[in-house]
């Protein structure tokens, strides 16, 4: 059993960590887990089988900035690994992988909101400082402390018994993974006020409402509201380059009679000037 | 393009082999606040180094680079590019617009996001996983590798010529902008793409409903969220949010603070019954 565990907890780590570590390769989809628990615990076919229904059940699910209704690499690791060791099918696979990959994403959800999130004004402190060792070293360490305490859970989970583990998991409050949720909902507000004080000028404040309210009113995927800016800058840009070139044409005409040298148009310069 | 990627020294193709690799890491630690911010700056770090020989140019341009990063990964290094080749006319030019950087990197971010989200996650994935899907049921044990390579063989290659792309452009395009002084008015154009980004994610990214309700005699006569709604669509995220920028714009507050703040209302209101 300690074998098993500690297999399965290895291959949490590389493939959902992986996934993470190395630019949404999607290592960490079921139709990759499924076969390589498999591989590991002596029954491969079950393994490809098994991940690939759960591919297809959750193929809507992708993981990226945690905005998401699960996380599908630990659901497949587990159910692959019970399916296994209780000599059952797909028929116990789902119902252990469904609300596993429900919890996977809250605990997924728990450890970059409460773990890594407090890190965020670390690494500004150590860029002010200039500190690029520090600024690796974090980089790194984090990834690897969010992932071996995600990794812990299949340990823990196929040590003690999926019974058990659905247990320990109900034993948290629910105020407080609720109070998480929403704080989790709400701390994206830190890094858009983060960009406003870099992006905000008083003169084109208003389109910062504009974006809010269109996609608070009207849904508007985000892909249109950038096609909408896009034109509303570049007719603010054309505006903004003729006023220049008109400006440009006043300062030079006096400039290109100025041969003449008449004291007139010496004072003409000034005045535009 | 072939032209100007050869046009390229051999330290710039160097440094744009190493943001291809860093760039892999870019969210390794994702925090909620900044995103990809750690692995942005981690990416920039050699061409940081490259470009300022200065302690102080050094660290200005690691601050700059550490601000909120999210975009969709593997157009992820085109916008790398871009900010590289900002960052070395920056370092070049004595008097050039540094906010610009941040300004086109944070324009760039959500668009690109947006194409990249739905054409990679949402088309290619979907063909590649379909494919390997089909291929397991009938137990063939290759299965993962077609769907790893399916998916992954043209995402590299678009972070691979991304990456060239943003670089080359950058730093033939925005010198000439800068020495025309049109690098304000593109400046000011991105800023206004960036604000509405940044007010569009407000109201997509920070969420916030309100549960309670008010209850007379067991009959609901009062639905807060609603009532919420009627005065304005999101008012609860955004008054929060502009209340993080007011306190991390004119009060200096730590966003440590700003994020700890939120966390523990989120619990107080969980426990309040409110959300």
């Amino acid at each position: 059993m300690l074998y098993q565990a500690l297999i399965v907890a290895l291959i949490v780590f590389i493939t959902v960590g992986g996934q993470e570590l190395l630019g949404f390769t999607m290592l960490g989809r079921p139709i990759v887990i499924g076969p390589l628990v498999g591989l590991a615990l002596g029954d491969i076919q079950t393994g490809l089988l098994i991940g690939a229904s759960l591919e297809t059940i959750f193929m809507g699910v992708v993981n990226i900035g945690g905005a998401s209704s699960a996380e599908p690499g630990l659901a497949t690791a587990l159910a692959v690994a019970f399916a296994i060791h209780l000599h059952g099918g797909l028929g116990i696979a789902l119902p252990i992988a469904i609300p596993l990959g429900i919890i996977g994403l809250q605990i997924k959800t728990l450890l970059y909101v409460g773990v890594v999130g407090p890190f965020a004004s670390k690494f500004d402190s150590l860029a002010s400082q200039g500190d690029q060792k520090g600024i690796t070293r974090l980089h790194f360490g984090l990834w690897t402390l969010q992932w071996f305490i995600y990794a812990l859970i299949p340990f823990f989970a196929i040590l003690v018994g999926s019974s058990a583990t659905q247990k320990l998991l109900e034993m948290i409050p629910t105020v407080i993974t609720n109070g998480l949720t929403v704080a989790g909902n709400l701390l994206p507000a830190v890094g858009m006020a983060m960009l406003m004080k870099i992006l905000w000028e008083n003169n084109i404040s208003v389109f910062y409402f504009l974006g809010f309210l269109i996609v608070a009113y009207f849904k508007v995927p985000l892909i249109a509201i950038a096609v909408l800016a896009i034109i509303i800058a570049v007719l603010t840009a054309q505006r903004d380059y003729q006023l220049k070139k008109m400006n440009q044409d006043i300062m030079q005409r006096p400039a290109l009679t100025d041969n003449s040298g008449s004291q007139e148009e010496l004072e003409e310069d000034d005045f535009f000037s | 393009m072939a032209n100007k990627q050869n046009d390229l020294s051999k330290q710039e193709k160097k440094l744009l082999k190493q943001m291809y690799w860093r760039s892999f890491t870019l969210f390794s630690a994702v925090t909620p606040a900044k995103q990809g911010a750690s692995g942005f700056e981690y990416t920039m770090l050699p061409f940081i180094n490259a470009f300022y020989k200065e302690d102080e140019a050094r660290k200005e341009a690691m601050v700059r680079q550490m601000s909120y990063f999210n975009s969709n990964v593997a157009l992820a290094p085109f916008v790398m590019g871009i900010t590289a080749s900002m960052e070395k006319e920056n370092s070049l030019k004595p008097g050039f617009n540094a906010d610009s950087i941040n300004a086109i990197k944070t324009s760039l971010m959500g668009p690109l996001a947006g194409i990249g989200d739905s054409v990679f996650w949402g088309v290619l994935r979907v063909i590649a996983a379909g494919i390997a899907v089909s291929l397991a049921k009938s137990g063939n044990i290759f299965a993962p590798l077609v769907f790893l390579l399916l998916f992954n063989v043209p995402i590299q290659m678009i972070r691979w010529y991304g990456g060239r792309l943003g670089y080359t452009l950058g730093s033939s395009y925005i010198s000439k902008l800068y020495e025309n002084g049109l690098i304000n008015i593109l400046t000011k154009a991105a800023s206004i793409v960036g604000l509405t980004m940044v007010g569009a994610m407000t109201a997509q990214m920070v969420i916030f409903k309100v549960k309670w309700n008010m209850v007379v005699a067991g009959k609901t006569i009062l639905k807060t969220q609603n009532m919420l709604d009627q005065i304005f669509i999101g008012l609860v995220p955004l008054l929060i949010t502009l209340f993080c920028f007011y306190l991390l714009k004119k009060k200096n507050v730590s966003i440590n603070y700003l994020i700890f703040g939120i966390i523990l209302i989120g619990i107080v209101l969980s426990m309040l019954g409110i959300a």
